[in-house]
């Protein structure tokens, strides 16, 4: 990392060890430049001062996910977000929702619990522009590309009713449930409109829409809760349904 | 990550460490419920819609029952309601009465967004629907004030 | 000697880590790995998302090419679901390219490189956002990965079949008695605290870290950290891998990564691993050389540039930039090399061939314990990767 023309910016890092009473604000004097992201600040800290330090990366270019953290209390991918644009101290804490691992690392196991078992899918990927869709060479009919979801958890950190009720099953999972809908690839349909059909599933949704606010990935999850809820008003026209309770008022598994 | 390993022995190192993490570290929280509805520091639109609805619906609620309270004052007879309504001709009570007015506004103009939003229309129009569906509500408002304080003048 | 059955510490939480616990959990062996961050976090989760197929390497480092398209092949069985397999192409611009072609598809015949030739007009239609002043395009089996998920497949069907996987676990020493590596002094950043971990054989998978750990062992291991730089830009640019149709060079790839369009890379070389840097003038590089390929890389909106070290094997006498050294992969038994027993280091290779390399290393060490199970690791489908977070 450069200092060129340069300054310092001060971080109020979240510190926790599994065992303590409860977390302490650490603070911390890091050079950074305009191009400086939170990532790289964090990793300066863990280089020079605390090698500890608990901090979650890997791909640096906000395909993974594994690097969300809340940044003066709002959620963000740290390797993509610079010092830069925020003014003054910079607080540091993990994202919300979950349990805290250490220091700025949260648990990922509770947020993929959320999720409904059916495996990830490769989806087409939308013609580019310019292209002619209907001019593909042969052997390749239609370009495949992977999920936006990039599984962060930002969405279900910022949801205020994820941070009021447990069993909520949130953003990620509802949108990735209205994604399968959209391109089945051989998911059950019926199945995971059975899945979200529930109060603490698609209904439990109140309309804040903070988790498009903060997914860094153009999910819009809000948008897909929201159609989701049309596809099961159409099923529920057309077979009559009553709302299932859910089996034992917890978060599915 | 720990495995399932059908019985056979961990190396005690490793049984110390997950022995260490057994159980969940605490949960990262914001602030707790009812308190987080009043922090719109860092709320974008529809969260401090959110926020709104839940104050004026439970504004309401207290409400409907402060006026079946009001409305048993009739059983006192003529009397007691021709005092009620002096008191209720009052301009902090006329006051009151328009913040019932803003209240039900917004929690009855929201609650249009929210059924319109919520049945999976628009849901990409949901700041725009917000933000005019208040400034209509506040044209409402304000001629609603106007009829409240000028009334019977 | 441990208790009960023989116990493999395998260091390092990378993708060559995790396809070892993998393919040692399969063979019935106790496993522990640890990992002192996320695991992939070391360089595995940061390449552009390659799977290779070996095109690359078809004139220069044969070996290497081999490997490659083998495991392309392989890994798409194993791991279905976890590749955009829209094949790439290798665009030629100038004349030097062009020159370039008979011995780069000469390269790929004797390689095993399935290759098809384009001309302009066909590549354009596949890839409109090509440069138009591109003169011939060769359809090679790339696919794109991601680069994290796809490794943690092997992770999740290790954890699943009985390994235990550690992250945020720092190796601080290794332990030795009388020559023989006996186990490792470790710290769970966790909970803090420090403890031992005793195992028959522990296992260097540190990737450029190699140098660094092997040196707690006593023993020295040929591992040039070498980092690179790449760009992502906003736009998902191209749905082929792009290369240019040249000898290696720096900015010759761009990778489609969902709505990003990856450009890499460069080549330097470092002593510390942990500090790489982000050079500017090889960020700028990226965009220079990327908009030869895909002209609109140069206006298209910044996202990231990052740095990710390739674990090169090869002396510090060797070539001078980092691309000459060959991304072939190594297994070292130490008891054979350097007298030290108990200590076997894997290194070298690329994203792609993670399995070849953990099939290779699992021969040596289960050999080493008197284990003759074969590996399965071919015709076992991977779990999801979320089977990685399962409590």
């Amino acid at each position: 990392m450069t200092t060129k023309g340069g300054s310092t910016r001060r971080l109020l890092l979240h510190r926790y060890r599994r065992g303590d009473a409860e977390p302490h604000i650490e603070e911390h004097d890091v050079p950074a430049d305009e191009g400086t992201t939170v990532l790289a600040a964090l990793r300066w800290i863990q280089l020079h001062r605390d090698p500890s330090l608990g901090l979650r990366h890997s791909c640096f270019h906000a395909s993974c996910g594994t690097c969300g953290v809340r940044v003066n209390g709002r959620e963000h991918l740290a390797c993509v977000t610079m010092l830069a644009d925020h003014e003054g101290t910079i607080a540091v804490d993990p994202i919300a929702n979950l349990p805290v691992s250490h220091d700025v690392v949260v648990d990922m196991q509770p947020f993929f619990a959320r999720f409904p078992d059916q495996h990830p899918i490769v989806r087409a990927s939308e013609p580019l522009p310019h292209a002619d869709a209907t001019d593909a060479a042969d052997g390749i009919d239609e370009h495949e590309r992977f999920e936006d979801c990039i599984e962060c958890g930002l969405c279900l950190s910022a949801c205020p009713i994820a941070a009021t009720d447990a069993t909520y099953l949130g953003p990620a999972a509802l949108a990735y449930a209205q994604r399968l809908l959209e391109e089945p690839r051989g998911t059950d349909r019926e199945a995971i409109l059975d899945w979200a059909d529930q109060v603490n599933a698609a209904w439990g949704c109140h309309a804040a829409f903070e988790c498009t606010e903060a997914c860094p990935s153009d999910v819009r999850p809000a948008q897909r809760i929201m159609a989701l809820r049309r596809e099961l008003r159409r099923r529920r026209r057309r077979q009559g349904r009553e709302v299932p309770e859910p089996e034992n008022g917890t978060a599915r598994p | 990550m720990r495995g399932s390993r059908g019985g056979r022995e961990r190396d005690p190192g490793v049984e110390e460490i997950l022995r260490g993490r057994r159980g969940e570290g605490p949960i990262s929280r914001k602030a707790p419920g009812p308190v987080a509805w009043f922090d719109v520091r860092s709320m974008t639109t529809g969260h401090l819609a959110f926020s709104i609805h839940r104050i004026t619906g439970i504004g309401i609620v207290f409400y409907l029952y402060l006026h079946l309270a009001v409305l048993s004052m009739l059983l006192g007879g003529e009397d007691a309601w021709s005092g009620f309504l002096e008191l209720a001709t009052t301009p902090l009570f006329l006051g009151l009465d328009v913040i019932l007015v803003f209240g039900l506004l917004v929690h009855g103009l929201n609650g249009t967004r929210l059924a319109l939003v919520g049945s999976g229309f628009v849901a990409d129009h949901q700041k725009a629907l917000f933000w005019s569906g208040m400034a209509f509500g506040a044209i409402l408002l304000l001629y609603a004030a106007l009829h409240v304080f000028t009334a019977g003048d | 000697m441990t208790r009960g059955s023989p116990h493999v510490l395998i260091v390092g939480g990378g993708g060559t880590g995790g396809a070892l616990a993998h393919d040692l959990a399969l063979r019935g062996v106790r496993v522990t790995l640890v990992e002192r961050g996320e695991f992939t976090s070391g360089t595995t989760g940061r390449h552009h998302g390659l799977l290779h197929s070996g095109a690359r390497y078809a004139v220069n480092d044969a070996e290497s090419a081999v490997e490659c398209i083998e495991e392309n092949t392989l890994l798409r069985r194993i791991a279905p679901g976890s590749f955009e397999e829209n094949d790439g192409l290798f665009v030629g611009v100038t004349d030097e390219d062009m020159a370039y072609l008979p011995g780069f598809l000469e390269g790929c015949e004797a390689t095993g490189i399935p290759t098809q030739v384009l001309q302009p007009a066909e590549a354009l239609r596949l890839e409109p956002m090509l440069s138009p002043d591109l003169k011939v395009a060769v359809r090679v089996p790339d696919a794109t990965m991601d680069a994290m998920r796809m490794p943690l497949r092997f992770f999740a069907t290790a954890k699943a079949n009985g390994a235990d996987l550690l992250n945020w676990v720092d190796v601080a020493d290794l332990e030795l008695a009388g020559g023989t590596v006996s186990g490792a002094r470790v710290r769970d950043l966790v909970t803090g605290r420090t403890t031992r971990i005793g195992a028959d054989i522990v296992v260097n998978a540190t990737g450029p870290w190699s140098e660094q750990v092997a040196s707690m062992a006593g023993v020295d291991v040929p591992i040039r950290p070498s980092p690179g730089v790449m760009l992502a830009v906003r736009g998902r640019l191209t749905n082929m891998v792009i290369n240019r149709l040249h000898a290696s060079g720096d900015g010759d790839i761009v990778v489609p990564q969902r709505a990003l369009s990856v450009v890499g890379t460069s080549s330097w070389f470092v002593e510390d691993p942990d500090d790489l840097g982000v050079p500017a003038d090889h960020v700028q590089r990226m965009i220079d050389e990327g908009s030869i390929l895909v002209p609109a890389v140069r206006h298209a909106e910044f996202r990231a540039a990052w740095s990710a070290a390739r674990p090169l094997i090869g002396s510090r006498e060797d070539a001078d930039s980092g691309r000459e050294l060959s991304r072939t992969f190594k297994t070292i038994d130490h008891a054979v090399d350097d007298g030290v027993e108990g200590f076997v280091t894997i290194t070298g290779g690329k994203g792609t061939t993670l399995r070849g390399m953990a099939e290779v290393c699992a021969d040596v060490v289960c050999r080493k314990l008197g284990i003759d199970t074969p590996c399965s690791t071919r015709d076992t489908v991977l779990l999801p990767h979320t089977a990685a977070y399962a409590a």
